[in-house]
């Protein structure tokens, strides 16, 4: 799946937790440096927030109009 | 990045726990005072062993839930860390199980003393809890529906509590205070903004979550919990100027706001992407219906007053309302929570050295719908006996009890799962 956002995404909107954190870690772990992973989620993930700040990473939230939290996450 | 699987951030188990098992025990309790009030009980609001009841339910149940499940769930949804979350959870625990004990003994004796010992334990505990969430909370940006949300419930208890508190007093010390409006307010703010909005702000993350429907929309997500709140500013400032016909527009809409929040979820109930018709999606199912109906009354009653003259209505309200409603919707959460915390916790004290079993046979589904169908089956009792109280208060208030009893039952049987495991695991710390 892509998306205007990146070419690398995880639509984790109707899987049950931890699935979305689950393949959400697997997904970055497989990313090439200077790539961004786009993660579509129906709830703010704070505990993802608190992971990828230990570990360097930087993130974008958008909340959009069908309630899908848009979660852009990059190595700066 | 498997080890970061690790969930440390997670309050000890311990912390939410204990309110999940106590608060049916209050629902057995209520139970009880219903069999041995008899029929009077549905004879008036005001009748004594009725106040008890209502507050065994909303103390002693409902807030118990609510504060744990808030305890557990804040760093989850809103990031925010409570300060020494253990600690927080036994004093709270312990003063709002004191608390709800103390106010239905208050209610039922009478007495000056019983109110200010209530209202001293109850407003010290709600405090300190109120205390402990907002400094966590404080600076946390609203950055989703949700975090707004549950600020405006916290703030919705604070003026709870503060109705509370000047009612108790007042009823102890025989101030001369417009106790039937100032009740009701008490209710509005209670089942509205605290209740509602905490539930309203829970279910933008649990429905979609648990059980897998689209999400709300952002638009609608985010004026919801502000607009109850300003409804029930509009509902106070009317009875400062004593404006009946302003309370009555209010009341009508928050049943209309109210009427359209559920019956969306029911909307996105249909949408759901599982085919499985668990207990949680039933128990949800039957509380929005039960929730709908209640708000249909209010909205009836703020159109047309003289429908609240007859002596039942009140009491009818409260069962749809409160216990097909509310307690329903908590306790479908409850079945959600409980299995996916035990999961979480034994995930992290395995720590990849034995795996956790799988969530959904933590708590089977079997026992979890007999209770739940105990729990509408004394509701549809419950609302029977505000018409025909000689002959169904006594087995409504059984099966009121034997439904939360049987609730306490599902969730040890959980437990001791959780124990089991851990005794397998061996020494480890955290939980």
């Amino acid at each position: 799946m892509t998306h205007p956002k990146s070419n690398h995404v995880v639509d984790a909107r109707y899987l049950e937790p931890p699935e979305p954190f689950v393949l959400t870690m697997e997904a970055l772990d497989t990313l090439a440096p200077g790539e961004k992973l786009l993660l579509l989620l129906f709830r703010e993930p704070h505990p993802l927030y608190k992971v990828l700040k230990q570990n360097g990473y930087a993130y974008e939230t958008e909340l959009t109009a069908d309630g899908t939290f848009e979660i852009l996450i990059w190595r700066p | 990045m498997q080890a970061l699987l690790s969930f440390d951030r997670a309050p000890p188990f311990a912390g939410p726990l204990r309110f999940f098992l106590t608060a049916p025990l209050f629902g057995v309790l209520a139970g009880l005072l219903m069999v041995v009030a008899g029929p009077d009980i549905m004879a008036s609001r005001w009748m004594p062993a009725t106040l008890a009841a209502t507050h065994l339910i909303t103390v002693g149940f409902m807030l118990q839930i609510m504060v744990g499940a808030l305890i557990q769930i804040l760093p989850v949804v809103t990031g925010a860390n409570l300060a020494h979350p253990l600690p927080v959870a036994r004093g709270v625990h312990g003063g709002l199980s004191a608390g709800a004990l103390l106010l239905a003994w208050a209610f039922l004796s009478g007495t000056a003393a019983g109110f200010a010992a209530a209202a001293v334990v109850l407003g010290a505990t709600v405090a300190v809890f109120l205390g402990a969430a907002g400094h966590a909370l404080w600076g946390v940006p609203s950055t989703s529906p949700t975090i707004r949300g549950l600020k405006l419930a916290l703030v919705g208890l604070l003026v709870v509590l503060a109705l509370g508190l000047v009612m108790a007093l007042g009823l102890g010390n025989g101030w001369p205070l417009d106790l039937a409006s100032l009740a009701d307010l008490h209710a509005g703010w209670g089942l509205g903004a605290w209740a509602g909005i905490l539930l309203v702000a829970m279910a933008y993350v649990v429905v979609p979550m648990f059980q897998l429907t689209p999400a709300y929309p952002a638009q609608g997500s985010w004026w919801l919990p502000p607009a109850v709140v300003a409804l029930l500013l509009v509902w106070s400032g009317a009875l400062v100027f004593g404006s009946g016909s302003a309370v009555r527009l209010v009341q009508a809409g928050l049943a209309v706001a109210g009427m359209g929040f559920a019956a969306f979820t029911l909307h996105l109930q249909h949408q759901r992407r599982r085919a499985r018709f668990d207990a949680t999606f039933r128990y949800w199912q039957g509380g929005l219906w039960c929730a709908v109906l209640a708000l249909a009354m209010l909205l009836t009653a703020a159109v047309r007053p003289e429908a609240t003259e007859w002596r039942g209505w009140s009491s009818l309200f409260g069962i749809v309302f409160g216990v097909g409603g509310f307690m329903s919707l908590i306790a479908g959460m409850l079945y959600k929570i409980v299995p996916f915390l035990i999961w979480l916790h034994l995930q992290n004290a395995g720590q990849g050295r034995a795996a956790a079993p799988n969530v959904n046979k933590v708590l089977a589904d079997g026992p979890m719908q007999r209770q739940m169908r105990a729990h509408f089956a004394a509701t549809a009792l419950m609302a029977g006996a505000v018409f025909w109280p000689e002959a169904l208060v006594w087995p409504a208030g059984m099966a009121f009890a034997l439904a939360n009893g049987w609730l306490a039952i599902n969730l040890l049987s959980a437990v001791r799962l959780y124990r089991r495991h851990m005794v397998e695991l061996g020494p480890v710390t955290g939980c």
